[in-house]
């Protein structure tokens, strides 16, 4: 056989790897000398390639469309080769006689490089550089990103004593190259809030902050970091980084931004970290946890990753259009979470920067083409594929029905990898599917397998007519793969058959048969409800003659039959445009002198879906007996029980006009676009068993009649599956087990919560790289593959989403490793070691300090991806546990605080500020997981974003949550992604529309005004006032807890006195005027405590909104 | 500000450079500004390492980045880039494509062929949307409504257009946009964004980034969402037409609202005393000043003049929003509806105010052109709700001396078709959305008044002469404000992205005066 196939491999999709720990104490002792820097040879990576990418490879580099001169610099075999007017840019070793060095030296402006347009110049020191390098043989280095990390030796540095752990050797010995020393440790109280935000997102209490005081045990800070890791809270606050990245949000996120349940897939991200998932199981969950045995329901509710982009339900949608946007959409999240690469520009052209080519993309994009569902939203809140997430109750029993049901998957799956010997033995000893259907009578075959052009040859043996021309408009070919690449007619694509074809009597038998495929079709709601598979039909004479139809009929969708699809919202009905006409039966009608003459027969049940793109195979039979019991319809080889609807068939069916496919003679036709393959007339009528074995058996018995050898990967899967389908009592027997696991699993989830998830579709995946990324400018087909640039997928790994996440989590992957620990060095750290965190590509930012950066990733991977472990690491390290002050000589050389001669201090993000001013005044409330909150908003931002005046889209109203919901942690807040709550977007929080993995931080007056005059901040104002009022007398007393809760400290003498005069500034303003005050610490839902006067407690209230105001109460 | 000075607000200082010393503020935050600018080599490493943004953000403000500049090398250090033709731009967005052959580009030839098929050779090959690629007859549904000749110019101008027909020497109407996309959403992005996909920056985000503020009360770059047009359907605006995209938030729009409070968190909260909000800030400052000095990052020093510019807004925008002291001639210009706040003429009124305060950008979005079917019913309402504020707006910018200055934009993303969706006949017809061809108008600031530019087939549908692609049109405003659209860039995923994409654009030379 021609292809390669896949033997997947069954190792479960857990990982039980808890080995490679090494113990980094002992790594202490290692050393490495390091070269001073006049000694060395200038590095390509680190000191080179910064200055090409910057000023030249956009011209120069690896993108043909843009080049210039014909002149690649980002590949030594093209820097020095010669070219055709000239010699080789750069002679090694000779920087003198190299015209690079020329031309980056030239005073003439025409000459000199890079050009004027370009708006860049070189500067002197870059020049000596590139002249060194050339000087010293101009050597390139792959980049350094695509080389897989190897573990560093620990460098030697003078102050040994200060590192605590290996981060901090790293750390020191760049300082000290730099001649820079770290800061003295930080205080204790100031350590204590920093680790208690970073690992929880929420301060320390007083009670906390009191504790570790008084702990004086050399262990006491890695005690508290172990318990924070412990708590719940350090899941929320490491979900809601993920949730950036992974883009997740309550809504579809276009038009009319409806609700979409996935809700499930926030809480498994929680509960992954509190379990402490390994990060390679994490991984293999949300890219393909479908595609594994499933053992946990949960496996199926991460595969919610690649699906929650956002996703249009515009009635103009085009279906091929939409379908590549998701593709591209998926690709690049995918890559910039995982790869932290930019892989979109590739989309339309070779990426300019980066050696990722266009067909790159697509191989890429091509893992994630191929679900089982429909491109269009259809405004849901369950788009399928979902699943139903068993309710709690349920969850042990389901999960132990889907053990048992996973071993019988492990069997199906054992026995399909055994498919290549099964199948050779299956062709040796037989019985082969000897199920030819005889030709005879065989008007017409059309295969549609041409893949191009608008002529479409007729195989039937003898055919009179050869060949049919398409009129109107030529096909399109190649969007989908079924037996082979689809043919679908273009909207104004017509196929009519001459002469005979189809020109059939009464009382003459025929039979059609096709492989079908009704598009989607987004407008199916208000298009009339009959679709033409085929006719031969004459309106102008009463429509006589006969046809095929799809006859769409409503079916409730699966939404109408899960209790609660929207959580909180259940009490609002389901939108009315839900409910798609996307289903139908087969219908064939034989109409006689007049339509009261007629033969109308159609299937009893909805046969045939345009709900997901899925291919059919119908046939109709009729015996020519003038009665409706002489038809038959199958679907998929099966008898379908019928309803007949008219059988009184007198005078002649037979007419002038030509048989059509798809459309009747001059109608408006709302099938014109299905695609078909293997279309087929015969003037008799097909037996039983012949229409059983015209869907599989008689392609595959054309299959096996060519060598093996031969056959593609295509046909292989064609034949295997027909062989486990038809013929491999093992796989026939376990598929009946699955069955009744399936009924038992749906049971167990009734009542339950329906969330959006990956399936995989029967097809083989294939994606279509696209010219400039024009959804209709198909190239060439694809398979899935990686880029060609990393190492490549194992040969034995499936060409699916399972091949993709093993290659994701495998050792040789360069990025995966270094991409996610580099991001959770900015959670804490505040920049990345790679600034650009979603960008480690040519043009990416270098790394401070690449030896730290492989250190960890090596390190992190080597200890079976321990989650939990490395963020101790980072916090236990005397590189993290430094003050944050930071000196004027310190802002001057490195205000960014890239080499770390301080501890982090950066304003939090919007939840963390948010969430610290909820634990402060004690309103927070710690429920973990379920439906999305809603908490304080201004009114009408939801209602100024919906069509008021149309029935089919009710406008989305903002229901504020009551009570708890108010003060749930922002991680639960509802994230509709056209409207954000505006407190938070103005602190910066992201809409989620992408891939976000770092958030910028501005300081702006909007963010001033809701910190001063939201609701939840005035009543946090209030809450707080009140506890610290409760628990003392005194305002010293007073103010001091209200330091503790705020800002994790007492404040100095110079704070003390700027508050107490303000108090008292307040309480003089408010003595007479209870009104005001009355009014001001109404704010909220919560109910001023009746025990303290409003003349005393709003002055307390606006001291508290000043402590809650301030920067270092924002910063952690 | 006082109410009484406005003229002190309304220029750009006379086409200098902002700098501290002119700026209508007070005398202490004043100091305090000149104090932070003698950190300017500071900043200038600052700006070199971090780009403009940064810096910006760094010292929370743009007018300080640019009295920065001398000596500094910020990403932005040449903007503007060549003396600007306008300092500020109103733009009249039309979301949901304004039917061109109803309002703007007269085909007269079209009336004899009612309900003819469009000649397949005009429709071409495109594909079109899914609610009339299932028609099979594409019948020409010629605008029912009469035109006539209007101003010096003698342009053709639709009945429905009474008031802005009087104005029409002031514009130049480009007949000959086009567009890539086919959908709403999609299709405002790109004009808006520059870009089909969510994620980029607003046109207005660029500019507030390129060239800062000039009124430090105000916002740069002011959204307005006009209301809709009772009983005319609407399909939503999003948020993503202002948003800053990569650059940071700060240069987002901020979208005023006409109920409430105009900007979200601005009003003090009920019984908030004024001295107490005032004491509030002060003590906020006083305590955030210690941190300063105790922890030295320059951020909390940031944080302090947010919190003063915070306070000052509380009083600038409610000033704005005031119109008490407009005149009587207001009225007369704007009409009765302009004291209807959110209706469009009340925005193009707000427009004005704007203008004469210095925002930078206004962008005043009207939902209600998506006319799929009861055109005939609907396209009047929207015109007649739109069309006495664009000639209000010209003519009071003009008689105050501020057209010269003053760039206004009108259009949609895309235009509708000439064939008609759904059911025609004499009385009833639709149009679909239509990206080959549109009209969209200029005026003021630098723009050639009384032209038309481009042209298109008999039928309304295929630009047959100057064609102008979105991003050329963008490139043109940029370039009227000043701005190269190739030179302002902003580092983001390894690319220099700019408002005009990768592929390249050019001004329209022929738009200019």
């Amino acid at each position: 056989m021609k292809n390669t196939r896949t033997t997947p491999n069954f190792t479960r999709l857990r990982s039980r790897t808890v080995g490679g720990r090494v113990a980094w104490v002992l790594a202490l002792g290692w050393c490495a000398t390091s070269l001073a820097a006049e000694d060395r040879t200038l590095s390509f990576n680190d000191e080179v390639v910064p200055i090409l990418s910057e000023n030249c490879y956009a011209c120069h580099g690896p993108d043909p469309g843009m080049r210039k001169a014909d002149l690649r610099l980002d590949r030594r075999e093209f820097a020095v080769m010669p070219h055709e007017d000239s010699g080789p840019a750069i002679l090694p070793g000779e920087p003198d006689r190299s015209p690079l060095v020329h031309r980056i030296e030239s005073t003439d402006e025409d000459e000199r490089m890079p050009p004027l347009e370009a708006h860049k110049s070189l500067t002197s020191d870059e020049i000596a550089l590139l002249r060194r390098w050339i000087k010293e043989g101009a050597e390139y280095q792959e980049h350094w990103a695509f080389i897989a990390p190897e573990r560093p030796p620990l460098p030697a540095v003078a102050r040994d004593d200060w590192a605590e752990n290996p981060i901090d050797r790293f750390v020191l010995e760049r300082l000290e190259r730099e001649g820079l020393s770290p800061s003295p440790p930080a205080d204790r109280r100031a350590l204590l809030r920093r680790v208690t935000l970073d690992l929880t997102g929420l301060p320390p209490t007083p009670e906390e902050l009191e504790a570790f005081g008084r702990d004086e045990l050399s262990d006491a800070y890695e005690r508290r970091v172990n318990d924070l890791l412990s708590r719940a809270s350090y899941g929320e606050h490491r979900a809601r980084y993920w949730l950036d990245a992974a883009r997740y949000a309550d809504t579809h996120g276009l038009h009319t931004d409806k609700f979409r349940s996935v809700w499930p897939f926030r809480d498994y991200v929680i509960k992954a970290f509190n379990e402490n998932k390994p990060f390679d199981q994490f991984v293999r969950e949300q890219i393909a946890g479908d595609l594994y045995l499933v053992e946990d329901v949960d496996q199926i509710v991460a595969t919610a990753f690649v699906r929650l982009g956002i996703a249009n339900s515009e009635s103009g949608t085009i279906e091929e259009e939409q379908s590549t946007i998701l593709l591209t959409e998926r690709t690049k999240a995918f890559s910039g979470v995982f790869l932290g690469m930019t892989t979109g520009c590739a989309a339309c052209h070779d990426h300019k920067f980066d050696p990722t080519t266009q067909k790159d993309f697509y191989q890429l994009g091509a893992f994630f083409n191929n679900l089982d569902e429909f491109f269009h939203t259809g405004q849901r809140p369950d788009w399928p594929p979902t699943i139903v997430v068993p309710p709690d109750e349920n969850r042990d029993a389901y999960q132990a029905v889907l053990a048992q049901r996973a071993v019988v998957q492990r069997q199906l799956e054992e026995r399909r990898a055994q498919a290549q010997s099964l199948i050779a033995d299956w062709i040796r000893t037989g019985p082969a599917p000897a199920h030819t259907i005889s030709p005879k009578a065989l008007q017409l075959r059309l295969r549609l397998d041409e893949g191009k052009g608008s002529v479409l040859s007729n195989s039937a043996p003898g055919a009179e007519i050869s060949s049919i021309v398409v009129d109107g408009g030529p096909p399109e070919w190649g969007e989908d793969t079924w037996l082979w690449p689809s043919f679908r007619m273009s909207e104004k694509s017509r196929v009519r058959f001459p002469g005979a074809i189809g020109d059939v009597g009464a009382d003459e038998a025929f039979s059609i048969s096709t492989w079908l495929q009704p598009r989607a079709n987004a407008l199916a709601e208000i298009r009339p409800p009959l679709g033409t598979i085929v006719a031969k039909v004459d309106a102008t004479h009463g429509s006589r003659g006969w046809g095929l139809y799809y006859n769409s009929v409503n079916k409730p969708k699966a939404s109408d039959e899960v209790a609660n699809p929207d959580g909180e919202e259940a009490t609002e009905p389901t939108p009315e445009v839900e409910k798609l006409t996307s289903h139908g039966k087969l219908m064939l009608r034989l109409v006689g002198d007049t339509v009261d003459e007629a033969i109308i027969v159609q299937t009893r049940d909805i046969v045939l879906t345009r709900e997901v793109p899925r291919w059919s195979h119908v046939v109709a039979t009729y015996d020519g007996s003038r009665t409706a019991a002489g038809v038959r319809l199958y679907v998929d080889g099966v008898a379908q029980e019928l309803e007949i609807v008219a059988d009184r068939l007198s005078g002649e069916i037979r007419t002038p006009v030509p048989m059509q496919l798809s459309a009747e003679e001059g109608e408006t036709n709302r099938l014109l676009s299905t695609r078909f393959q293997d279309f087929r007339f015969y003037q008799r009528e097909l037996t039983g068993e012949e229409a059983k074995h015209l869907p599989r058996a008689e392609l595959v018995g054309e299959i096996l009649a060519q060598d093996p050898a031969e056959w593609s990967e295509d046909q292989f899967k064609w034949v295997s599956d027909y062989y486990f389908a038809e013929h491999d009592e093992p796989t026939l027997r376990a598929k009946d087990r699955l069955a009744v696991f399936d009924v038992e699993l749906d049971a167990l989830a009734k009542g339950g919560v329906v969330t959006l998830v990956s399936k995989e579709s029967p097809r083989l995946a294939y994606a279509q790289v696209l010219d400039r990324g024009v959804y209709s400018q198909r190239i060439e087909r694809v398979r899935p593959s990686v880029p060609h640039f990393l190492p490549p997928l194992s040969p034995d790994a499936p060409r699916n989403r399972r091949g993709l996440a093993e290659w994701v989590v495998r050792a040789d992957n360069p990025l995966t490793a270094r991409v996610t620990v580099n991001r959770w060095w900015q959670q804490l750290f505040g920049m990345g070691l790679v600034e650009t965190t979603n960008d480690f590509g040519l043009v990416g930012a270098r790394p401070s300090n690449r030896p730290l950066l492989d250190w960890l990733a090596v390190d992190f991977r080597e200890s079976g991806w321990d989650v939990k472990r490395f963020y101790k690491q980072l916090v236990m390290s005397a590189t993290y546990r430094q003050s944050a002050r930071i000196t004027p000589e310190l802002l001057e050389r490195d205000p960014d605080n890239r080499l770390l001669a301080r501890g982090p201090r950066f304003r939090m993000d919007a939840e963390m500020v948010r969430d610290a001013a909820l634990a402060a005044s004690g309103l927070l409330v710690t429920k973990i997981g379920g439906p999305s909150a809603k908490p304080y908003q201004p009114a009408g931002l939801w209602e100024a974003l919906t069509y008021p005046e149309s029935d089919a889209f009710k406008p989305d109203k903002y229901v504020r949550a009551d009570g708890d919901g108010l003060y749930r942690r922002s991680v639960y807040t509802f994230t509709k992604r056209q409207a954000l709550i505006p407190n938070m977007e103005i602190l910066d929080q992201p809409n989620r529309d992408e891939s976000c993995t770092r958030r910028p931080r501005a300081n702006t007056p909007l963010q001033a005004l809701v910190l001063m005059n939201d609701p939840q901040w005035l009543e946090a104002a209030r809450r707080l006032a009140e506890r610290v009022m409760v628990h003392a007398d005194s305002p010293v007393a007073r103010l001091e807890l209200l330091g503790e809760l705020v800002v994790s400290r007492p404040w100095t003498a110079r704070e003390r006195a700027v508050f107490t005069e303000s108090l008292q500034k307040y309480q003089t303003l408010y003595a007479d005027d209870e009104a005001a005050a009355v009014e001001l610490i109404e704010h909220g839902e919560s109910e001023p405590s009746p025990a303290l006067a409003a003349t005393e407690l709003a002055p307390w209230m606006l001291v508290a909104s000043t402590a809650l105001n301030l920067d270092e109460t924002l910063n952690k | 500000m006082s109410a009484s000075e406005p003229s002190h607000l309304c220029s750009d200082h006379g086409g200098h450079r902002a700098s501290v010393a002119d700026l209508p503020i007070p005398a202490a935050l004043r100091e305090k500004w000149q104090r932070l600018e003698t950190r300017r080599h500071f900043l200038g490493r600052a700006g070199k390492v971090l780009g403009g943004a940064a810096l910006a953000s760094l010292v929370g403000d743009r007018v300080m980045a640019a009295a920065a500049r001398p000596g500094s090398a910020p990403a932005f250090s040449h903007v503007p880039h060549f003396a600007p033709r306008a300092k500020r731009c109103i733009y009249l967005f039309m979301a949901g494509g304004p039917p061109q052959l109803d309002m703007w580009d007269y085909k007269p030839g079209l009336a004899a062929l009612f309900d003819r098929d469009i000649p397949s050779s005009v429709l071409g090959e495109q594909a079109l949307t899914g609610m009339t690629a299932g028609q099979t007859r594409f019948p020409i549904a010629p605008s029912p409504w009469k035109f006539a000749q209007q101003g010096r110019s003698g342009r053709w101008v639709s009945e429905l257009l009474p008031w802005t027909g009087k104005v029409v020497d002031e514009m130049a109407v480009i007949h000959s946009m086009n567009t890539d996309a086919i959908n709403h959403e999609p299709a405002e992005l790109l004009m808006c964004t520059g870009d089909m996909n969510p994620g980029k920056p607003a046109i207005g985000s660029w500019l507030a980034y390129g060239l800062g503020s000039v009124n430090r009360n105000l916002p740069t770059f002011v959204v307005l969402n006009s209301k809709l047009v009772q009983g005319v359907p609407s399909f939503p605006v999003t948020p993503r037409l202002w948003s800053s995209g990569f650059l940071s938030s700060e240069y987002a729009g901020v979208a005023f609202r006409s109920e409430g409070s105009p900007v979200l968190y601005l009003d003090d909260p009920a019984g908030m005393k004024r001295e107490a909000r005032k004491e509030l800030v002060d003590s906020v400052n006083a305590l955030n000043r210690m941190t300063a000095a105790e922890v030295g990052d320059p951020e909390t020093n940031a944080r302090i003049s947010q919190y003063e510019m915070a306070f000052r807004m509380q009083t600038a925008v409610p000033e704005l929003t005031d119109l008490s002291d407009e005149p009587a001639s207001t009225w007369e210009l704007y009409g009765d509806e302009a004291r209807d706040p959110g209706s469009f003429a009340y925005n193009c009124l707000l427009s004005r105010r704007m203008a004469e305060r210095g925002v930078r950008f206004t962008q005043i979005n009207q939902r209600g052109w998506d006319l799929h079917g009861g055109a005939e019913k609907f396209t009047p309402m929207i015109c007649a709700a739109s069309d006495r504020g664009c000639y209000a707006l010209i003519t009071d910018l003009k008689r105050r001396g501020l057209l010269d200055e003053t760039l206004v934009v009108w259009g949609g993303e895309f235009g509708r078709t000439t064939y008609c969706q759904g059911l025609l006949t004499k009385e009833k017809f639709g149009r679909d959305h239509h990206p080959r061809s549109f009209t969209t108008w200029m005026a003021g600031g630098g723009v050639k008044p009384g032209i038309s530019y481009g042209e298109t087939d008999a039928y309304s549908y295929n630009v047959v002469r100057d064609p102008v692609q979105v991003r050329d049109f963008n490139a043109t405003i940029l370039h009227l404000l000043g701005v190269d659209h190739e030179r302002l860039t902003f580092k983001f995923q390894g690319l220099d992205q700019k408002l005009t994409g990768v592929v390249s654009a050019k001004v329209v030379q022929g738009l200019l005066a």
